[in-house]
């Protein structure tokens, strides 16, 4: 008999203390109080923003630490670089002049590499997402939404989309684009291999979203709110935009924040297999190449591209997490 | 698991990994076996490396047996380990350097080359009791046969199978072995001369007066022809067992060993051959009972077995397995295998042909000759130990008489002499010349591209790089009509001398064919016809030698490109493994396992 007394002033408490603030917030306040409250989710958004800043201000970060990406400091100079093409000085030849150490046999400085190899990897997985998204969202809602014979063959393709070997589609198509459209007395320009690679990556990571999309389409189709639009005379338009758009932001918003990460290590695994970009252009991928051949006299070369891959795409992952858990606090992992 | 915990874990993963990061050593210098000039010389490898001397031998050196290296223990079993399987047994369809150093074990030819000691090779007779007669100015070739030499069944080898071993190379199932002695015998299209033996017809211009004696009738002087018959692919074949295109899979065994068994890439098993008789051979030492051999190994593993020398590893060595460069400061720079290492920079010409019908000014060909940043290759491609830099366009290791010449400048400036070859392109038909660069794609290939794009750029050329797929790089760069400047191309020689060079590499501009820088220059033809043609070998070496510079200073067709140096290791109870600096295998005839 004693516990309800004790309990229920507490209850009063905290009733009237929450009353008044509880009122007028739309979900999308809801989110984000929700989100700032999550501290892992608010230290990955600060990391990934910081990555997005130094990958912005690459240029200004570069004329800061006096170096750039391009120059190969251990050729031009003697003493840096061993006979095998090494770094003399310990830890990959770590100074307060190469924060980072320099690249073994060619001499760049590492860490202007890993700045300017971000630009190369967020600029193309950011384009290949929004496309990506874009692409499924149209999709997705078509399907789901139109239904019976368009529902089938999107099906279709989406089905032949995700059972599509893409990695060795993408080693074996990207010589053929340079092939084609590449004069045979011409270098392949950088943008060309970055549209292609974009491209590609698209052109398989929509039908992931598009299937998931018209899952939830379908599950809405019926329900009350929609029927009430149609019968009030609402053009298609109006009810996939209006109606059904607004509650796919949820999904989608996740979906993307996941699928960013994973083009960022796509498009290094593609450098690693040696289909990414050239050599004169800054790139993880490559970094790692290199850095598997090198290992066992130069750890530290390995140490870098490699932490800050991980570090990137683990922040990336725990925020689309925090994402989630702040639109959607019922799902409980 | 909570994403809280995830998250710290991550950190702590990162954090570690950062921790294996401080501890790492610093690579300070090379080891100490480097010599102090690193890239200055032709051929910087680790003390002071010395081509080979190759000579001609008498009747007296091509008696048997082998002189056998120091140590030497006859018996038990060694192991061979390689990447790949050897392609052919029939001598006829022998061109590549592993089938030819494989063939020595179970095939013998008229000629071969006898080591005499360490980098001293004699040409001597190998079924002939010498190294051949010539006479009528070099067109006729007379061999005579040893006694007691005999087929793996017990059958004596004679000079008729010698005639029918020549013949069979005109049959069209035979496509990859040599073709200089078919050609010297009949014409350029030699296979349209003569059909090949099987239809029962023979060539009249080889003579076998008596069993024992071969006489072959050349239509023009060839005084290196005995050294064309020491090519593998002229090993012979016996006429009565001849079983055409199958003789490649059970090739019968003239040499001291007899295939027992072959798992086609995986496995080769040889037990020896009783009627090989060491006295008759001046070759093949033949000591170890068994030979066992490996294939599917891949070089970092075989490098990495060999380092470890563990168990049955100590009694392996390697045909091919080169050190990969990655792993090279680490066998270099370990003195407990000081011993078990062997160094030799390759015997093939690698060069990057200027496309003559498109740079046609000299000056501008000169300067990037000039500018051509050879330290910084080497360096790109792991340093003095794993590249050489040579200036000439014959290679040191298979050519007599070898001289070196510099001519730009590559011993005082390897890095490259930016400031003559601007002087040189200011005086050009074009001082900001466009150079199209095509390269291989390969991941060695990029890099050395950048620098290749960096040094000249500096000099003010502009470098437009362009990638080749792999498959088809050679297609590609051996059109006569190619839309490229400057391209790489390596070249072999047969035998150690210009003839197998100069006149391929400057020989007929055709589509595939190997003039790539299509250099037509009449002077060039004759002095080639002329030297080619002349009865005294050694005058005629000289020539070569001299031709080499007169072409890279009237004409400079070519920037003479770095050449790798092969570091191979081998395990610890393998004794007398040593290089064939020719053909930059590890050569099987003085391999013994101790005891």
């Amino acid at each position: 008999m004693t516990t309800p007394t004790s309990t229920a002033p507490e209850i009063d408490a905290t009733s009237v203390t929450e009353a008044p603030e509880a009122v007028g917030r739309s979900p999308g306040q809801l989110m984000w109080l929700r989100f700032r409250r999550d501290r892992t989710g608010v230290i990955s958004a600060a990391i990934v923003i910081l990555f997005f800043l130094v990958a912005i201000l690459a240029p200004v970060i570069s004329l800061v630490y006096g170096k750039d990406p391009y120059t190969l400091y251990g050729q031009d100079r003697p003493g840096l670089l061993n006979d095998f093409g090494y770094a003399m000085a310990p830890n990959g030849g770590i100074s307060s002049e190469f924060w980072f150490g320099i690249e073994p046999n060619l001499g760049r400085d590492v860490f202007m590499q890993l700045v300017y190899g971000i630009r190369t990897s967020l600029l193309i997985a950011v384009v290949a997402t929004i496309l990506t998204t874009l692409i499924g969202i149209v999709v997705g809602i078509i399907a789901g939404y139109a239904g019976g014979k368009t529902d089938f063959f999107i099906g279709r393709i989406i089905d032949l989309m995700l059972s599509f070997p893409q990695v060795l589609f993408i080693i074996a198509f990207t010589p053929v684009v340079d092939q084609l459209l590449v004069p045979s007395n011409e270098e392949t320009p950088v943008w060309l291999r970055a549209v292609t690679l974009t491209i590609l990556l698209t052109v398989f990571g929509w039908a992931g979203l598009a299937r998931l999309l018209r899952g939830q389409v379908l599950s809405m189709r019926e329900r009350e709110f929609v029927e009430a639009a149609k019968v009030t005379g609402a053009s298609p338009a109006r009810i996939v935009f209006k109606e059904l758009l607004p509650n796919l932001w949820t999904p989608i918003l996740i979906q993307s924040t996941l699928l960013l990460p994973a083009l960022v290590t796509a498009e290094a695994a593609l450098s690693f297999l040696g289909v990414g970009m050239g050599e004169q252009v800054p790139d993880w991928g490559r970094m790692f190449l290199r850095a598997t051949q090198v290992y066992q006299n130069d750890i530290t070369y390995l140490i870098f591209p490699g932490v800050a891959l991980l570090i990137f795409v683990i922040a990336f992952n725990l925020l689309g997490d925090s994402v989630r858990d702040a639109f959607d606090p019922k799902i409980k992992r | 698991m909570n994403h809280r915990k995830r998250s710290a874990l991550a950190v702590a993963a990162a954090a570690s990994l950062a921790l294996v990061g401080a501890c790492a050593p610093g690579n300070a210098g090379a080891p100490s076996s480097a010599p102090a000039s690193a890239g200055a010389s032709s051929a910087p490898a680790a003390e002071a490396y010395k081509p080979p001397t190759i000579t001609l031998g008498t009747a007296e050196d091509s008696k048997g047996p082998a002189i056998p290296p120091e140590g030497v223990v006859k018996g038990g079993t060694v192991t061979m380990i390689d990447r790949d399987d050897f392609a052919h047994f029939d001598p006829a369809q022998i061109y590549v350097n592993t089938d030819a150093n494989f063939g020595l074990l179970i095939s013998r030819g008229l000629t071969g080359y006898k080591r005499i000691a360490k980098g001293d090779y004699k040409l001597v007779g190998d079924l002939a009791t010498d190294a051949g007669t010539p006479s009528d100015g070099g067109k006729t070739w007379t061999f005579t046969l040893k006694d007691g030499v005999k087929w793996q069944d017990g059958s004596p080898i004679t000079s008729a199978d010698v005639k029918w071993s020549v013949e069979r190379m005109f049959a069209p199932f035979v496509t990859f072995g040599p073709n200089y002695i078919q050609t010297w015998l009949t014409s350029e299209d030699y296979k349209k001369a003569y059909p090949g033996p099987y239809g029962g017809k023979e060539l009249d211009n080889i003579e076998t007066p008596d069993d024992k004696t071969v006489v072959f009738k050349f239509n023009s002087p060839h005084a290196d022809a005995n050294y064309a018959f020491a090519m593998a692919g002229y090993n012979i074949v016996p006429k009565a067992k001849d079983t055409k295109e199958k003789y490649d899979k059970e090739p019968v065994s003239s040499g001291p060993y007899i295939i027992k068994s072959h798992v086609v890439d995986k496995s080769l098993e040889l037990a020896r051959n009783p009627n090989w008789d060491a006295a008759t051979d001046p070759i093949r030492g033949a000591y170890p009972d068994v030979w066992k051999m490996e294939f599917g190994q891949e070089a970092t593993q075989v490098t990495d077995r060999f380092v470890a020398d563990s168990g049955p590893d100590q009694t392996a060595f390697t045909f091919y397995s080169n050190t990969p460069a990655e792993r090279l400061q680490q066998v270099l720079g370990d003195a407990s295998l000081a011993d078990r290492r062997m160094i030799s920079p390759s015997p093939y010409g690698n060069y990057y042909y200027f496309n003559l019908d498109r740079v046609k000014d000299q000056k501008i060909r000169q300067a990037i000759n000039y500018a051509w940043p050879a330290k910084q290759i080497q360096q790109a491609l792991g340093g003095p130990q794993a590249v050489a830099l040579p200036t000439t366009i014959l290679n040191e290791n298979t050519t007599v008489g070898y001289k070196p010449y510099d001519l730009f400048g590559k011993t005082a400036k390897p890095e490259g002499d930016i400031e003559k070859a601007k002087q040189l392109l200011a005086e050009s038909s074009n001082p900001h010349p466009t150079i199209v660069y095509a390269y291989n794609n390969l991941p060695t290939q990029e890099p050395v591209t950048l620098v290749i794009k960096n040094a000249l750029e500096k000099a003010g050329i502009k470098v437009v790089a362009k990638s080749l797929d792999r498959k088809t790089y050679y297609d590609s760069i051996s059109q006569t009509k190619n839309e490229f400047d400057l391209y790489w191309g390596g070249w072999g020689a047969d035998w150690p001398s210009g003839s197998t060079v100069m006149p391929i590499i400057f020989g007929p501009v055709s589509d595939g064919g190997q003039n790539m820088s299509h250099l037509n220059d009449p002077t060039v033809k004759a002095e080639m016809k002329k030297i080619s043609e002349n009865p005294d070998i050694n005058a005629a070496n000289e020539a070569w030698m001299n031709l080499d510079k007169q072409i890279q200073e009237t004409i400079t067709p070519l920037v003479v490109a770095e050449n790798r140096i092969g570091t191979f290791l081998h395990g610890s109870k393998v004794g007398g493994a040593e290089i064939d600096p020719q053909q930059w295998i590890v050569s099987p005839n003085t391999i013994f396992v101790k005891q």
